[in-house]
């Protein structure tokens, strides 16, 4: 069964435009994001490990290891099945730094851009082999199906068609600019196909090598040695190694650390796949043994590694040898793509920007583009070259060996980066180097110089794997712990390790403005690109322009660190932003962003527990008092940023905490600012009744801070200026509310006084007077004893009211509590003021409803009556009409007493029950009559209100409300319940 | 350092069974897809560890 190499290259151009395409529609938004975003893509995404490794090598490695070929899918699952130790800080720390590959980590780690080279070169050097290896499956099986075509034509072919799409893939506008939802779907695609091929060339092997599971078992009954040899050499082979190889390359190998970090849309992604991608390689790895044993029931002389190629072939069945073949065209093509990527990537940001970056006149994006596509191109070539170099007899098992061990160096320092703060970049690039020699020298070399002391074949790869990570570790630890760690080195541990709380800087930036960022990332990026990053960061965050908040300027700083970080590497990134974007008081060690840690703090609450958890309940406790303590709380940091700003201030100012906090204080409005500066400014500690005005009313407040003092004890300070802002505007009316009473009492003690003292001498007189025009026949004399007998009657009326008034609030037990009919009461008051020999020719117009009654004492209420009448009255002009309402509103009485008179002027309003103030002419009126008027509806349970002018017209008089609560029998209220009930049942 | 409850207990389980299972895998008898069922217990009981909760995105 032989096929054309036409047919060959035919079937992979189509299948990797399939992947294309696939990627294409993606990007293009055309296939919907929840099918994109889904778990299940990403677990698929991360079926990219399994390459040429899983699909092929499986096979000879379980005819040789037995169950020791399980070691690949077992060291992968078991990295995500314990994500939360490895994978999940990782991705955390990806995210927030906008670390793009394993370079990216170490040198963002260790700070150093030596470690970031090292990494890179060696990854560069330890994953050619790797690459070699898809290449020479692929040419190998390509092969099997035309034996015609020679093998390097194959693999020239295959190489310049994967070029061609890597560079496609690549270097597409998301691939630059981070996004990889195209890539993602079509490696997603390209695992899901060589699972199902995988699957089903393992059914194929069952039904058709052995007519079903029945027989293929009465099979293996019959060949005692192949089931000796599965279950008893995984004990004593490699499988602990291999396991070990396999779970540090869940973050050293280049292509998953790509998508296990680049790829994920969120922890609950790498949640699912914590345990999708085990079940993924469960399912690859379930058909490698029925393959393996169709294979050799077969007798075929082929490779044992491609006998999912070759059953097709043996048991006539040319669907499943293509099948098998488009499932390895799969493996070997998603791998290669994204190692070429990540590779490209790494080798652009850690080798050749170091050296050589382009100035601000080029277009940097097309630049980093025309590089991108060289180094694809580079890698994959040199991933030929190794395959060309390579001698044919050396096996697919042995090269991705070497590709893996040569990934085991990095496992000490990957570790270090969450567990081991103390590790440094000397200790991190001697071990690295030390490992990397016994690797290079015993596993790398032997495989090119044959005559070699160190033939490959007289080397147990265990051994030289167990030896290099051994060495590296050693010397990992030996100089980190000997030699001095820089203070930037412990500042990235400190980020980087478990459990810490992320802690940025509190400072101020030269910066002021989004402008001013464009402008001093104009230097060493050019206008154009400065205003395209920056926008970009502002737009990821939602800051606008006019935005000059110094916490949102932060946020923008570290926005544009990770977007640039993204773009040319932590190291480049890190050097521009912090020369170009530099702090402006860079702050003691220690001092940090409180907000952040709040935020940090808040997030990790769950995993808090014990005394962290005690303690965190305490520091809530403590917070949620401040927050809702009813007195304005103000924090401020030491540069004047506002800290804390609690509900009490939000309420009373109405700016909300979000809004505020992590502002300056000048970027209060007024009046705050000023309330707040002048404060600030002063010396005291404490402002009694500072006034101001807010929105047309006065405000008063009392003002008292407290400076927080550095503590010498503690490294950490937060030294600043607390304001505390107490509202007594309520308190201040109260007051003078208070004092207005305290006034009247006074004056109606003072009244009391002055009339009982005036009072006597008043009666003496008048005594006098009568016996004077009784004693007396002279006219004359009468005349002028009835003149002081009529002006001691008018001052005892006087002194009678002043009385009144001051034991208005005194004596209440003398008053009755009768039942009081309105109509009655004014009644009597109508016939009162017409006794008046002053009455006006004025007509009284009354309504008053005679059920209006009210509990209280009648005489009273005349009183207040007859006051208000007379008042009406003398507003009055002569032949007005004065309207008497009283009505019943529901549980209260309604009085109304209106008249058409002069009305009374805005100006005296508010002052016409105040005591001795009255507008009449002197000796008409005493100016107590309406204090009088309040102080008994008052009493009475009762409201005044006073409307002038009343209705519409001007100088339409005044009217005056009263309103008392009404007095109702028990048999009034029964036929009101009655009333009520029967009109709910109509 | 902080370990989540049901990873310690997923750690626990695998130990367990890779101790029960070593020898029924190896029975001279025994079918060859028996360690399949034993990974596809710890993949269960991994899916109940990382079943979805309020994460904590540190």
């Amino acid at each position: 069964m032989n096929y054309e190499l036409t047919t060959i290259i035919g079937l992979g151009s189509i299948y990797l435009i399939l992947l294309f395409g696939i990627a294409f529609i993606t990007d293009r938004g055309w296939i919907p994001d929840k099918i994109v975003h889904h778990p299940v893509t990403y677990v698929l995404s991360l079926g990219v490990f399994a390459s040429v490794w899983a699909y092929y090598t499986s096979v000879g490695n379980a005819q040789r290891d037995g169950y020791g070929y399980l070691a690949n899918s077992i060291g992968i699952s078991l990295a995500f099945l314990f994500s939360p130790l490895l994978l999940k800080p990782i991705l955390a720390l990806t995210r927030t730094y906008q670390l793009s590959s394993l370079a990216d980590l170490i040198a963002f780690r260790y700070r150093s851009p030596w470690a970031g080279t090292a990494t890179t070169l060696v990854i560069l050097v330890g994953v050619t082999p790797l690459i070699a290896l898809q290449i020479r499956a692929i040419s190998d099986t390509a092969e099997i199906l035309s034996p015609n075509a020679s093998q390097g034509t194959l693999a020239f072919g295959f190489c310049i068609l994967i070029t061609l799409f890597s560079i496609l893939f690549g270097t597409s506008q998301g691939a630059v600019r981070g996004r990889h939802d195209g890539l993602m779907m079509a490696i997603a695609f390209e695992s899901l196909v060589k699972l199902l091929a995988f699957l089903a060339v393992g059914v194929f092997a069952i039904y058709s090598g052995f007519g079903g599971l029945g027989e293929l078992n009465q099979w293996l009954q019959e060949q005692p040695e192949l089931l000796f040899e599965l279950k008893e050499a995984a004990l004593f082979s490699s499988f602990h190694v291999f396991s070990l190889l396999f779970f540090s390359a869940a973050v050293a190998m280049p292509h998953m650390f790509y998508v296990t970090f680049n790829g994920n849309h969120g922890q609950r992604a790498l949640a699912f796949a914590s345990w999708g991608l085990p079940l993924y390689f469960l399912l690859i790895s379930l058909p490698v043994l029925p393959i393996l044993w169709a294979g050799l029931q077969s007798g075929s002389a082929v490779q044992v590694e491609y006998f999912p190629v070759v059953i097709g072939v043996a048991y006539g069945a040319p669907l499943i040898t293509v099948l098998a073949y488009v499932g390895g065209l799969s493996a070997a093509s998603g791998l290669i793509i994204v190692i070429t990527l990540a590779l490209s990537n790494m080798c652009l940001n850690h080798l050749i920007l170091p050296i050589y970056q382009p100035t601000a006149r080029d277009d940097i994006y097309r630049w980093l583009l025309w590089k991108r596509r060289a180094l694809i191109t580079a890698v994959i070539w040199l991933g030929f070259l190794f395959h060309y170099l390579l001698d044919q007899r050396t096996s697919i098992e042995i090269i991705g060996t070497i590709a893996f061990t040569a990934c085991l160096q990095f496992f000490p320092g990957i570790i270090a980066i969450l567990y081991w703060p103390q590790a440094n970049k000397k200790g991190f690039i001697g071990g690295l180097i030390a490992g990397v020699l016994i690797w290079f020298i015993f596993l790398m070399l032997p495989i090119f110089v044959e005559s070699s002391p160190l033939s490959l074949v007289s080397i147990n790869w265990r051994e030289v794997a167990a030896l290099s990570l051994i060495v590296n570790t050693i010397l990992f630890v030996a100089i980190s712990l000997w030699s001095t760690t820089t203070d930037e080195e412990r500042s990235s541990a400190d980020i980087c390790a478990l459990d810490t709380i992320k802690r940025r800087k509190r400072s101020g930036l030269l910066a002021k403005s989004p402008d001013e960022f464009i402008t001093s990332l104009s230097k060493p990026l050019g206008k154009k690109t400065a205003t395209r990053e920056v926008t970009q960061a502002m737009k990821d965050l939602g800051i606008t322009t006019d935005n000059r908040r110094p916490y949102d300027l932060r946020l923008l700083r570290g926005k544009l660190e990770a977007n640039l970080s993204g773009l040319l590497g932590p190291s480049i990134a890190g050097k521009i932003i912090d020369g170009y974007l530099p702090y402006s008081i860079v702050s003691r060690h220690g001092s940090s962003d409180l907000n952040v840690i709040e935020n940090r703090i808040e997030a990790y609450r769950s995993n808090l527990s014990g005394m962290a958890a005690d303690l965190d309940n305490l520091r809530r406790y403590h917070r949620q008092i401040l927050l809702d303590l009813p007195l304005g709380v103000c924090s401020l940091s030491s540069d004047n940023e506002i800290v804390m700003w609690n509900h009490a201030l939000t309420e009373f100012t109405g700016i909300k905490d979000a809004d505020i906090v992590g502002s300056q204080v000048e970027d209060l409005k007024q009046p705050w600012l000023s309330l707040l500066r002048n404060f600030m400014d002063e010396d005291a500690n404490h402002s009694y009744k500072y006034n101001f005005e807010l929105n047309g009313q006065n405000k008063s407040v009392n003002l008292h801070k407290a400076v927080i003092e550095r503590s010498a004890e503690q490294d950490s300070s937060h030294e600043g200026v607390i304001i505390l802002i107490e509202d007594i505007t309520e308190t201040e009316i109260l007051e003078a509310g208070l004092t207005h009473s305290e006034r009247l009492a006074s004056i109606g003690r003072l009244a009391a006084g002055v009339a009982h003292e005036i009072g006597n001498p008043i009666t003496g007189i008048a005594c006098l007077a009568q016996t004077i025009r009784d004693e007396f026949e002279s006219d004359e004399l009468n005349n002028l004893a009835q003149q002081i007998i009529e002006q001691t009657n008018r001052t005892s009326k006087i002194l009678q009211s002043l009385v009144n008034f001051a034991h208005a609030d005194t004596n209440k037990s003398h008053y009755k509590n009768e039942i009081v009919s309105i109509v009655d009461c004014i009644n009597e008051a109508q016939v009162l003021i017409s006794l008046d020999k002053k009455s006006k020719d004025l007509s009284f117009q009354l309504d008053a409803d005679p059920a209006a009654r009210i509990l209280g004492d009648s005489q009273r209420l005349i009183q207040v009556l007859v006051n208000l009448i007379s008042n009406a009255r003398d507003a009055s002009r002569s032949g007005g009409k004065i309207n008497l309402q009283a009505s019943i509103e529901g549980n209260q009485v309604r009085i109304t007493i209106t008249d058409e008179g002069v009305g009374i002027p805005a100006a005296i309003k508010d002052r016409i029950f105040d005591p001795f103030f009255t507008t009449k002419e002197a000796g008409e009126g005493t100016g107590l009559g309406l204090s009088l008027v309040f102080s008994i509806v008052e009493d009475l349970h009762g409201d005044i209100d006073i409307i002038s002018p009343h209705g519409n017209a001007k100088s339409a008089g005044t009217q005056v409300i009263l309103r008392f609560p009404r007095f109702q029998s028990e048999l009034e209220i029964d036929d009101q319940d009655q009333e009520t009930s029967s009109q709910h049942t109509v | 350092m902080y370990i989540p409850r049901p990873l310690l207990i997923l750690l626990v389980i695998i130990y367990l069974l890779f101790l029960l299972s070593v020898d029924w895998i190896n029975q001279p008898g025994g079918a060859w897809y028996r360690p399949f069922w034993v990974g596809l217990l710890i993949i269960a009981v991994g899916s109940w560890a990382h079943r979805e909760q309020d994460s904590d995105e540190l």
